[in-house]
Parts: structure tokens; C-alpha cells; sequence
């Protein structure tokens, strides 16, 4: 009989653990939703040393020229790095909220992490910290919390202290993505219009060539919107992770409330419906 | 002048590109009424602008400054201006001289030199 009891005490135990794991359930399913959704920023079509390649080489066109075809990118490679930090950054800091919401998950793989945080160790790139503010407030963070020894009673100082820069560095990254890449693909439709427009309207070649002309135009032109869809899409990802992340902050005494499970799923679904669209135009 | 926010630049590279959309279309626009030397002319100065408003975008990726609304304003209302000035422009060298001022404070812009933006707005607003 005393094995029966141990049996059923260890039986009890475990259900309310399972409980408590699953009432955390819907934070746990968001942060991976977001985190895939996230992800999409690896398959974006377009990166600002890409554009400028693109812009010299029809600087190159337009003058006939195949030789000597340099092109000095570096502030836009500079660009891109600081962009893949604040993306990187944000990305971890999504993958220690999945940590700590789920116990599962408790054994999460940070070594390789830490060591990148605590070295400062960047590739070419040295961060300026006034470049990205929020970045070292948020290293800080998750070294401390993968530091401790039971990161699920940590969700709610996470929640608590994450929440500002994580909120920026979102900001940021929709800045560089949606504000700058983007505008610097409207430059880019306007210098391609500059330059066939004179072609297209030049009286001296036939219709056949003039037409051809216009059919190149409006493919690159097409060509181009569609990778700034892809970027509309990435924007309304980072708003929707950025409103989840409000919802947790908002309610981090309650978050097993039912308006915070309703409101991270109805995020949720809309992350999932984003991540599928973005997988169709790729 | 204080300094400049990233998202500041960022705002400046819209308006810039207004700007420079408003040359471009006049120059379309106008295309079988110009003599080929002052559509050269137009073409040329319209990628230069195009030049400088994607640099811009880049400096904004790299910057966060402090803010700096009252130049914001400013440049907002010669994007007004430029935007009308094209839309009822008739005679094709002030068109010229116009894209040839604004190149001016885009390198201004670009060399983030406050005190040259400053004079380069004074300039076009007077």
C-alpha cells in the first residue's frame, strides 16, 4: 500500500505541474509563433549592400560601361550589420522568453550566446552603443537570467525588464527595414524609370526596341514592388510581436487571464497568416 | 541646430525624395518641349538627387542623433513648395536653378553639417 500512495502523491504532483505548465501554454505558443515569424527576416529579398550594388551596376549601364565596376558599399555593409545585430538580439531575447515560459524548455542551449554577449564579439562590426541603446540593456538581461538556476519564476522580471528595449530595438529594426531598405527601393524605381524613359521615348529606335525598352521597365519596376510587399508583410510582423509583447507587459500579474490568452491568439493567428504570406511571395 | 535622430534622416529622405520625384515628372512631363541639352541637364541632376536621397536612407540605418523638429518643419514646407513649383512651372530654367538649390541642401543633408543645412533651407525658403 505505501508504493500505491507514493504512486498517487507522484501522480498528483505531476498533474499540477502539468497544469501549471499548460495555464503558461498560450505565452509559450506565442513566443514561438514570434519567433518564427521573426525569422522571416532571413529570407527577406532585399539588404541595403544589395541595393547599393544594384544601383551602381545601372549607373554602369547607363554609361555603356562593363570595366572598372567598383563599387564602394560600406556604409551599407556597415548598415546591414547593425541591422542583423538589433534582428539577432531580438531573436535571442524572444528564444529566453520561450525558456522561461516553458519548463520543457528550461534547458535551453545558451552557451553559444553568452559567449557572443559577454565577449562583444561582432565580426568586423565594434557596436556603438549609441548606435542601438537598447542592445546592451538587453544582452544584460539575458545573461542574466540564463545565468540563474530556474528561469520560469523569471518570466515576470523578463517580461518586466525586457519590455522597453525590446520594444525599441523592434523599432529600430522596422526603421531600417521598413523605413530605410524601403525607401532606398523607391529611389530605386525612380532611377530605373530615369533611366529608360529616354529610351522608351526615343523617336531614332524602332518600335520593336522602343516597346522592348518599355517591357524591361515595367518588369524590374514589378520586380521591385513585389520585394516592398515582402517588407509590408515584415513590418505588420514586427507590429504584431510588438503588441503581444505589450499584452504580457500590460498584464504580467495576470498572465494567465483570459484576455491575455484571447489577445496573444488572435496575434497569434495573425503572426501564422503573415509567416504564410511571406512564404507564398518568396 | 541640435543634432539629428536616425528617424529624423529617415523623414528628410522621404521629403528629399518628394523633391526629387518633382523633377523627375516635370522632366517627363516636359520631355518633347525640352532642347536635349536641357533634358541632359534635368536627367543628370535628377540622379544626382536620387544619389543623395539613397545615401540618406543609409545614414539613417547608421545614425540616432538628437532631435531637430524645427529643421523638420522647414524642410516639410519646401517639399510643399517643390511639389507646387513643378506642378505650375513654365519656364524650364527655373526648373533647372530649383533642382540645382535643392542638390545644394542634399549635400548639406548628406554631410549631416547642421549649420549648412541650416543656410541651405534659408536659402531655398527665401
Amino acid at each position: 500500500m505505501p508504493g500505491k500512495s507514493r504512486y498517487l502523491i507522484i501522480t498528483i504532483v505531476s498533474s499540477f505541474m502539468l497544469m501549471g505548465c499548460y495555464e503558461l501554454k498560450h505565452v509559450t505558443e506565442f513566443t514561438e509563433t514570434s519567433i518564427e515569424a521573426l525569422q522571416s527576416y532571413e529570407t527577406l529579398p532585399q539588404s541595403f549592400n544589395q541595393i547599393c550594388k544594384e544601383d551602381c551596376q545601372l549607373k554602369h549601364v547607363a554609361k555603356f560601361n562593363i570595366h572598372s565596376t567598383q563599387c564602394d558599399c560600406s556604409p551599407e555593409v556597415k548598415a546591414d550589420s547593425i541591422t542583423n545585430i538589433i534582428y539577432s538580439t531580438s531573436l535571442e531575447y524572444l528564444n529566453g522568453l520561450l525558456a522561461v515560459s516553458d519548463k520543457q524548455l528550461a534547458k535551453y542551449q545558451t552557451a553559444d550566446l553568452t559567449t557572443t554577449l559577454s565577449t562583444g564579439n561582432y565580426g568586423s562590426l565594434k557596436l556603438n552603443e549609441n548606435d542601438v541603446k537598447a542592445y546592451s540593456t538587453l544582452s544584460s538581461l539575458l545573461l542574466r537570467t540564463f545565468s540563474g538556476i530556474n528561469q520560469r519564476k523569471k518570466i515576470k522580471s523578463y517580461v518586466i525588464d525586457g519590455y522597453q528595449p525590446f520594444q525599441q530595438l523592434l523599432t529600430f529594426l522596422e526603421l531600417n527595414v521598413h523605413g530605410n531598405i524601403y525607401g532606398k527601393l523607391e529611389v530605386q524605381k525612380q532611377s530605373i524609370k530615369n533611366f529608360y524613359f529616354d529610351h522608351v521615348n526615343n523617336k531614332n529606335l524602332s518600335t520593336y526596341e522602343r516597346t522592348k525598352f518599355a517591357e524591361d521597365y515595367f518588369n524590374a519596376l514589378n520586380n521591385i514592388e513585389a520585394q516592398q510587399k515582402e517588407l509590408d508583410v515584415f513590418s505588420e510582423i514586427l507590429l504584431e510581436i510588438k503588441a503581444g509583447h505589450t499584452l504580457l507587459y500590460e498584464h504580467v500579474e495576470g498572465l494567465k487571464n483570459d484576455e491575455v490568452k484571447s489577445g496573444l491568439a488572435r496575434l497569434g493567428s495573425r503572426l501564422s497568416l503573415a509567416v504564410r504570406i511571406i512564404s507564398n511571395l518568396n | 541646430m541640435a543634432n539629428l535622430t536616425s528617424e529624423q534622416v529617415k523623414q528628410l529622405a522621404d521629403d528629399l525624395l518628394h523633391m526629387t520625384n518633382a523633377v523627375g515628372d516635370y522632366r517627363y512631363e516636359n520631355f518633347d518641349n525640352l532642347t536635349e541639352d536641357e533634358n541632359s541637364e534635368l536627367k543628370e541632376l535628377h540622379n544626382q538627387l536620387l544619389g543623395q536621397t539613397t545615401e540618406l536612407y543609409t545614414k539613417s540605418a547608421l545614425l540616432v542623433m538628437n532631435d531637430v523638429d524645427e529643421s523638420l518643419n522647414a524642410i516639410r514646407t519646401i517639399t510643399e513648395k517643390t511639389q507646387n513649383l513643378y506642378k505650375n512651372l513654365g519656364v524650364v530654367q527655373k526648373a533647372i536653378d530649383w533642382a540645382a538649390r535643392i542638390l545644394g541642401m542634399a549635400s548639406a543633408i548628406i554631410s549631416l553639417d547642421t549649420d549648412n543645412i541650416a543656410s541651405s533651407i534659408k536659402n531655398l525658403l527665401t
